[in-house]
Order: structure tokens, then C-alpha cells, then sequence
């Protein structure tokens, strides 16, 4: 039987422990593995850093320049609103 | 909400836009790096997405609907103009470094107008010019599971990729990310 705690920590184990996720079975391992460790600290940075990135807002008026060019469907199968191709 | 924009209730497309205008624009102004043209496969994504509502199959997702054709918009818009072949290091085709300097994006080559400045204010920190270093595929998949927290599985649907797939870009993804980040560090 393969000792856990021995076994370095594969790519996926590496993003479950940047997200706090992983079993902490595999958590001895980190404990005593610097490699693991330094790995780990790396990923958990970069998660970090694109879990900050903003989102972006496109300019005022957006959701009205969508609407003037949408045909709203009615029960009957016809639509209300311009006709994209005219 | 989408059983509501079926059945033709404008404040439902109004609420799906608002929803998911700053996602689905934050992901195409990532891809093309490029705020007007942005919005413009923006706006043409919500078009076809609430003009094909009737089309639309709730056994997936809608945000990975969504998701789909923004990304292929993108993607076509990147083809068309080969702005793949454009990184911050030049086309991968690029045998010399004469063709790489030939075909490397200059954050100032828009110039210095308002939009330009803008642009490079939000798109300038050392994240944002990582990301766009890396591939358009690999940018679409980090993009999708760290900014909009898609799942693998989600992400493999979105863009039509199989699962192995998107777990190997998006690991090389990350290994690219933690390369130039670290050559900014050093």
C-alpha cells in the first residue's frame, strides 16, 4: 500500500489546496514537503491574483443599443420589435 | 429568468443583459484587448443569444450558452484578423526575431487618445499583460475558470473542448502565467 505522505501532490491536489480543498490526508504530506510547499505557495498566489482581476463595464447606454436591435417573442410566434434585417 | 424571456417578457431580456454584461464583456475585452471592438461582439453576441432564445436548450447550461458565442465571436474576430498571431512576444509562427518584432502587440501602438489611455490603464497591470501573452484558447480557459469560476466540466462544454483538454490548457496556462509573472518578479 503507497504511503500518502510520501507522494508529492499532482496538479489537481495542487489547486484543491489553493482553494483550501484538500483532504487533509494530503495535507500531512504538505506539512512535511518544502517542494510541495513552494509549489503550492506559487499557485495559491496566482489564484489569488486572477480571482482579483475587475470586471469591466461596457459603455452607458449598452443594454438600450441591445433592445432597440431585439425581436421579443410573443405567445402567438410572432415578435415585437425591429426587424434585425431592415 | 430565460422561461421568462420565452415567453416574451421584455423586463426578462432587459435583467439577462444587465446580468451578464460585465462578464461576457470582461471575457471579449480580455480576448480582443480592445474596448469598442468589445463592445461591438458584445452587443452581437446578446443580439443573436436573445433573438435565438426560442432556439435555446435548458439541458445546458445558459450561462455556458452565452458563454459559447461570445467566446467563438472572439475567436472568429482573432482569426479574421489573425490578432492571434498577435502576443506581447510576437506570432508563434514567427521564425526570426525580425518576424517576432514585426508581429509583437505594442500596448501604445493605438496611439494616445482617451480610449487608448484607458485601455492601457485597465489593461496595463503585470495580471492583465500575462494573460494576454498566452493563447487565445489558454486565455479563454483561465479567464472561464478564475474570473467566472466555471467548473472544468463547464468550461469543456462552453468551448467545445474535451475535458482532458481543457485541464492540460489550462494547466499550461498557469505554468506560462507563473513564468512571466516570475520574470517580473526576478
Amino acid at each position: 500500500m503507497t504511503d500518502l505522505r510520501l507522494q508529492h501532490l499532482t496538479p489537481d491536489e495542487t489547486e484543491l489546496w489553493a482553494q483550501g480543498l484538500l483532504p487533509a490526508a494530503r495535507e500531512l504530506h504538505l506539512a512535511s514537503c518544502g517542494e510541495c510547499r513552494v509549489v503550492g505557495d506559487r499557485e495559491r498566489k496566482l489564484f489569488r491574483e486572477l480571482a482579483q482581476l475587475p470586471r469591466f463595464a461596457p459603455e452607458f447606454g449598452f443594454v438600450e443599443r441591445i433592445m432597440a436591435r431585439v425581436r421579443i417573442p410573443t405567445p402567438s410566434g410572432s415578435h415585437l420589435g425591429p426587424d434585425p434585417d431592415s | 429568468m430565460v422561461a421568462w424571456a420565452k415567453q416574451g417578457h421584455e423586463a426578462a431580456f432587459r435583467e439577462l443583459v444587465r446580468r451578464y454584461e460585465r462578464p461576457l464583456f470582461s471575457l471579449l475585452y480580455r480576448m480582443v484587448r480592445d474596448r469598442a471592438l468589445a463592445e461591438d461582439l458584445a452587443q452581437e453576441t446578446f443580439i443573436k443569444v436573445l433573438n435565438g432564445i426560442g432556439s435555446y436548450n435548458p439541458q445546458f447550461k445558459f450561462s455556458s450558452w452565452i458563454f459559447k458565442i461570445a467566446n467563438n465571436a472572439a475567436i472568429d474576430h482573432l482569426r479574421k484578423r489573425d490578432l492571434d498571431t498577435l502576443s506581447l512576444d510576437g506570432s508563434p509562427h514567427a521564425t526570426t526575431p525580425e518576424e517576432m518584432h514585426a508581429t509583437a502587440l505594442q500596448l501604445g501602438d493605438r496611439g494616445e487618445s482617451p480610449l487608448a489611455e484607458l485601455e492601457a490603464r485597465e489593461l496595463g497591470g503585470a495580471i492583465e499583460q500575462a494573460i494576454a501573452r498566452l493563447r487565445p484558447e489558454y486565455r479563454a480557459c483561465i479567464l472561464l475558470r478564475h474570473v467566472e469560476g466555471f467548473s472544468y466540466e463547464e468550461i469543456a462544454a462552453t468551448l467545445e473542448l474535451p475535458l482532458g483538454t481543457v485541464k492540460t490548457y489550462i494547466h499550461r496556462a498557469r505554468n506560462e502565467l507563473r513564468g512571466y509573472l516570475g520574470d517580473r518578479r526576478e
